[in-house]
């Protein structure tokens, strides 16, 4: 059944613009974003592919501003650190180290709000899921690096660089405190070299499997030495723990820095095809075709100075992007579920772990927590009974009533201040559904259809709708067959695909 | 609207005549087709069940498996430490926690046994990283992707057992917490329930469900025919197969439920409520071999001698409860139990009347076929200032012991290594 690939020499040309139309502005806008909205789809089309590009992903990223309570509760963790250096019983510790865990988990659950509703921007989701696909290149997780204000940073980090040359990230990469903790570059020093950083920045950063040896990792480990943050400065080279002897790496020898070793690293012809290949099993397909078949894109990639700007332009314009063997068909992960589901119904991110991180997890996606430097595995192993009812559940949730009263007074107070910020639409109320009813059982069906489910889906599909909808006894009946319809769309096999 | 996907062979034979269409589904045919088209399931006498209990948090093992002559285990324990006259013997040296007189009782009649002093080299004392480490059965620095039960499932699936069309729809393990344990992740998917969270989604929206079966059931055929360029792809044949086999459990499940007759009276609670529901799900034939149950709550810093009081009350009460309905019902020669914990707690209770995380501690398996109550050494207790003890039984080796003796797999190929086996299943 499946479709054989375009030649290689072929698949990585542009779209010619001729070819350009609704549907594949969809496979795009879902692709490179979570959902393709009826008028972003319409403005697509009226500005060709060129231009449309350069809009998702712009020259300079718009910045993501510290969350409020984060930034109050560094501050306070801080203070915290220095009275627990001077608490004399260990019930003091203890308080001390319970408060600054609830302040953490606090912090990350608001930047983690804070994400998901500028992801569910649509005029920043491509851009945001590039980053969300770079923290799952560049892994950090909160369980090791602890502190939300360092996962913040390293997001900052790689949402700065993201449209910028790919040595400078990686660079940037190495000095962000999270990387430092997670891959325990705080405990390599000269004396006694931690090869953590090395291995995976040669595995899983930017070369790949078989592309160097253990001897050029245990050479780039004495590079990367040294390197140690804390809150107040920041990165620092620690000059004393720092190995500035001569090594051997791919090679070449002399007293390289940990930058060096970087470049070096891009020097290597695996670097030009990596990443191409790890965004082809992020956006494309679970079994992307070998190295080889992305050379032609990852030597203009290389050319234009590894830029990953230029990278996206020419990844999401190509001919092989929009090939059919790789629209409707791959698995949203659970973060693409949930902000699908926000973008397609027009509502917004609620600010509780219990209506929004709990659900993700519960689909299997705890946020800023992968399961190991690999990231997230993707694919078939999103979905068992487990993760499926999870998502069912939250489809229901999202298109059922708002029940508040179940809320405790924190909550409350979230829910408000979301509101003040004129963020009120949580889920899909009364009046949405009414409106909808007018479109009668054929309309629903095909709307449900057309703006919700990825490809064509077949007469048989649609006529289940109809048939139910157009069951129902009284117009109370067929309000309620409305969102029932609604929610058995977003919980069909077919939205759980893009 | 009347449910539309059969959920018994018997149902789908005769709703077949009417060409549900469903056969269409190339390689990820839903479970419940293939076996209704393939031999039947392999008699129940075979089917060898785990069921696991997790104590969340960090179960205190010197109060539960109490060394009460030690001098060191009551100086290391000025309040906490439980008195000789109120532990319940096991010898000269060892009593049980006083609540769980439900499992000495079961000891006596040969049906308990415990495992002394489990833990693994370079102990972690996260939660996090420490359940990781037992789930996965990984060493303490390496770090895996999948779970022990799920490399089973995966060994299971590639095993003769496929070919023999022994597979049917039923869940191949069932967990009753909201997420998936992370010990039934494999390298493939599985078919895997998650009760608690099924149970409500039946519940909440019958009617779209049916409307879900609907969708899912339909024949593909005209799929087929429609399309020019998007055919259906493998995802596609897969979601639709997880979804109908997962709609089709969620209702023989909650029916199950529904008509469970326990032969034993359980305690109130959630725990003991789940072990009554593995109970029914059990006795109705369900050839899932892994049940998965969680009681949380132990990891108790601070005033822990009620607390934990009541936890092991729930544990051992819930446990026997368990047993006996298993017994009454002829089953218990199919079914293993056994508990873990993330890790122990430190012998020496911290200011706030409680334990801090530590390392090793004693589990208990419980069944028909356990030999011997005693296993392992008791941990020492000549310790540095809040000092951790040392482990002296790997937890692999009680895995290893499980998948080889009683799942009657490839251990050392699951578990990576060759552990020791013991002795607890004879």
């Amino acid at each position: 059944m499946s479709l054989p690939l375009l030649d290689p020499r072929e698949a990585w040309k542009p779209l010619p613009a001729s070819a350009w139309n609704a549907d594949l502005a969809r496979h795009l806008l879902r692709r490179a974003g979570w959902a393709a909205r009826p008028e972003d789809v319409a403005r697509a089309v009226q500005q060709g592919l060129p231009a449309t590009l350069a809009r998702l992903f712009p020259a300079t990223p718009p910045p993501l501003d510290r969350p409020v309570f984060l930034a109050r509760a560094e501050e306070r963790i801080i203070e915290l650190q220095g009275s627990r250096r001077s608490a004399t019983t260990p019930e003091d510790r203890q308080a001390i180290d319970r408060e600054m865990r609830e302040l953490n988990r606090l912090a990350a659950a608001e930047f983690a709000f804070r994400w998901l509703q500028t992801a569910a921007d649509p005029a920043r989701s491509a851009y945001e899921k590039w980053v969300f696909f770079l923290s799952d290149v560049y892994v950090v997780a909160i369980d090791k690096v602890y502190r939300a204000e360092n996962i913040y940073r390293h997001f900052d980090t790689l949402r700065v660089h993201g449209a910028g040359p790919a040595p400078a990230l990686a660079k940037a990469v190495s000095r962000s405190p999270a990387m430092i903790d997670y891959l325990d570059l705080n405990r390599s020093s000269r004396r006694a070299p931690n090869e953590n950083f090395a291995r995976e920045l040669f595995e899983l950063f930017v070369l790949g499997e078989g592309n160097y040896t253990e001897d050029d990792i245990k050479q780039a480990a004495r590079a990367f030495t040294g390197y140690r943050h804390n809150p107040r400065d920041g990165f620092r080279l620690v000059e004393r723990e720092t190995d500035r002897g001569e090594k051997i790496i791919f090679g070449r020898r002399g007293p390289f820095t940990g930058d060096q070793v970087i470049d070096l690293a891009f020097e290597q012809p695996a670097a030009a095809t990596f990443l191409p290949r790890e965004m082809a099993r992020f956006y494309l397909t679970d079994s992307p075709p070998p190295a080889d078949y992305f050379a032609p894109l990852g030597e203009a990639w290389r050319v234009s100075g590894y830029n990953l700007r230029e990278l996206c332009l020419r990844f999401f314009g190509s001919l092989a992007f929009y090939h059919p063997a790789w629209r409707a068909s791959f698995i949203k992960s659970p973060v693409h579920y949930y902000l699908g589901l926000v973008q397609d119904l027009g509502l917004d991110v609620i600010p509780l772990e219990r209506s929004t991180l709990q659900p993700l997890r519960q689909m299997g996606q705890q946020m800023f927590q992968p399961p190991n430097v690999r990231g997230w595995v993707g694919g078939r192993l999103w979905i068992n009974s487990s993760t499926l009812a999870a998502r069912r559940q939250l489809a229901q949730t999202l298109c059922s009533p708002f029940d508040e009263q179940r809320l405790n007074a924190d909550e409350k107070l979230d829910l408000e201040a979301a509101r003040d910020a004129g963020r009120r639409r949580f889920t899909v109320d009364e009046e949405r559904i009414t409106a909808f009813t007018a479109l009668g059982p054929q309309g629903i069906a095909d709307r449900l259809c057309d703006f919700f489910l990825p490809g064509r889906v077949d007469d048989g599909y649609r006529a289940a709708l109809v048939d139910y909808l157009s069951s129902a006894r009284d117009a109370a009946a067929f309000e309620d067959r409305a969102r029932r319809a609604t929610i058995a769309v977003l919980q069909s096999p077919e939205y759980q695909l893009c | 609207m009347k449910p539309l996907l059969p959920s018994t062979r018997r149902e789908f034979l005769r709703l077949g005549a009417k060409g549900v269409g469903l056969l269409a589904f190339s390689r990820f045919a839903p479970q419940f087709l293939v076996q209704s088209t393939l031999a039947a399931p392999r008699p129940e006498k075979d089917r060898r069940i785990l069921v696991l209990v997790q104590l969340a948090g960090g179960n205190d093992g010197l109060n539960t498996v109490v060394p009460f002559d030690d001098p060191a285990y009551h100086s290391l324990r000025p309040t906490l430490a439980l008195k000789e006259k109120d532990v319940l013997r096991l010898d000269d040296h060892l009593g049980l926690h006083p609540s769980l007189a439900a499992f000495h009782a079961m000891m006596q009649e040969g049906r308990l046994g415990i495992v002394q002093n489990v833990g693994y080299p370079n102990p972690n004392r996260s939660h996090f990283r420490s359940t990781e480490i037992w789930e996965t059965a990984s060493a303490s620095d390496e770090s895996l992707s999948s779970g022990w039960i799920g490399r089973y499932l995966d060994n299971a699936c590639a095993g003769p057992d496929l070919a023999a069309g022994a597979r049917s729809q039923d869940p191949e393990a069932i967990h009753i917490n909201a997420e998936v344990p992370q010990s039934f992740g494999g390298a493939l998917p599985h078919n895997t329930y998650g009760l608690t969270l099924g149970a409500r989604a039946g519940r909440a929206g019958r009617d779209e469900v049916a409307l879900l079966e609907r969708i899912a059931s339909r024949p593909s055929a005209t799929l087929a025919a429609h399309a020019s360029h998007e055919s259906e792809s493998a995802n596609h044949a897969f979601l639709r197969a997880t979804l109908m086999d997962s709609l089709v459990a969620e209702r023989n499940i909650q029916r199950i439920i529904d008509q469970n007759r326990p032969e034993a009276a359980y305690p109130g609670g959630n725990f003991a409520q789940s072990l009554r529901n593995i109970a029914g799900l059990i006795a109705a034939g369900l050839s899932t071999r892994v049940y998965f149950v969680s009681l949380g709550g132990f990891d108790t810093h601070a005033n822990q001698l009620n607390n934990h009081a009541n936890l092991l009350r729930q544990l051992s009460e819930g446990l026997a409860a368990f047993q006996k309905d298993l017994t009454a019902r002829g089953l218990d020669e199919q079914v293993l139990t056994m508990t873990f914990s993330e890790f122990g707690r430190r012998p020496n209770e911290n200011e706030s009347a409680g334990t801090d995380h530590g390392t090793a501690a004693p589990l208990f398996v419980m069944g028909k076929r356990i030999h011997g109550a005693l296993h392992g050494t008791a941990p020492g207790l000549q310790l540095e200032r809040n000092a951790d003890i040392a482990f002296s039984t790997d937890f692999r080796s009680v895995y290893a012991t499980v998948l080889d003796r009683w799942l009657e797999t490839p251990a050392d190929e699951i578990l990576g290594a060759r552990h020791e086996r013991l002795g607890f299943l004879g």
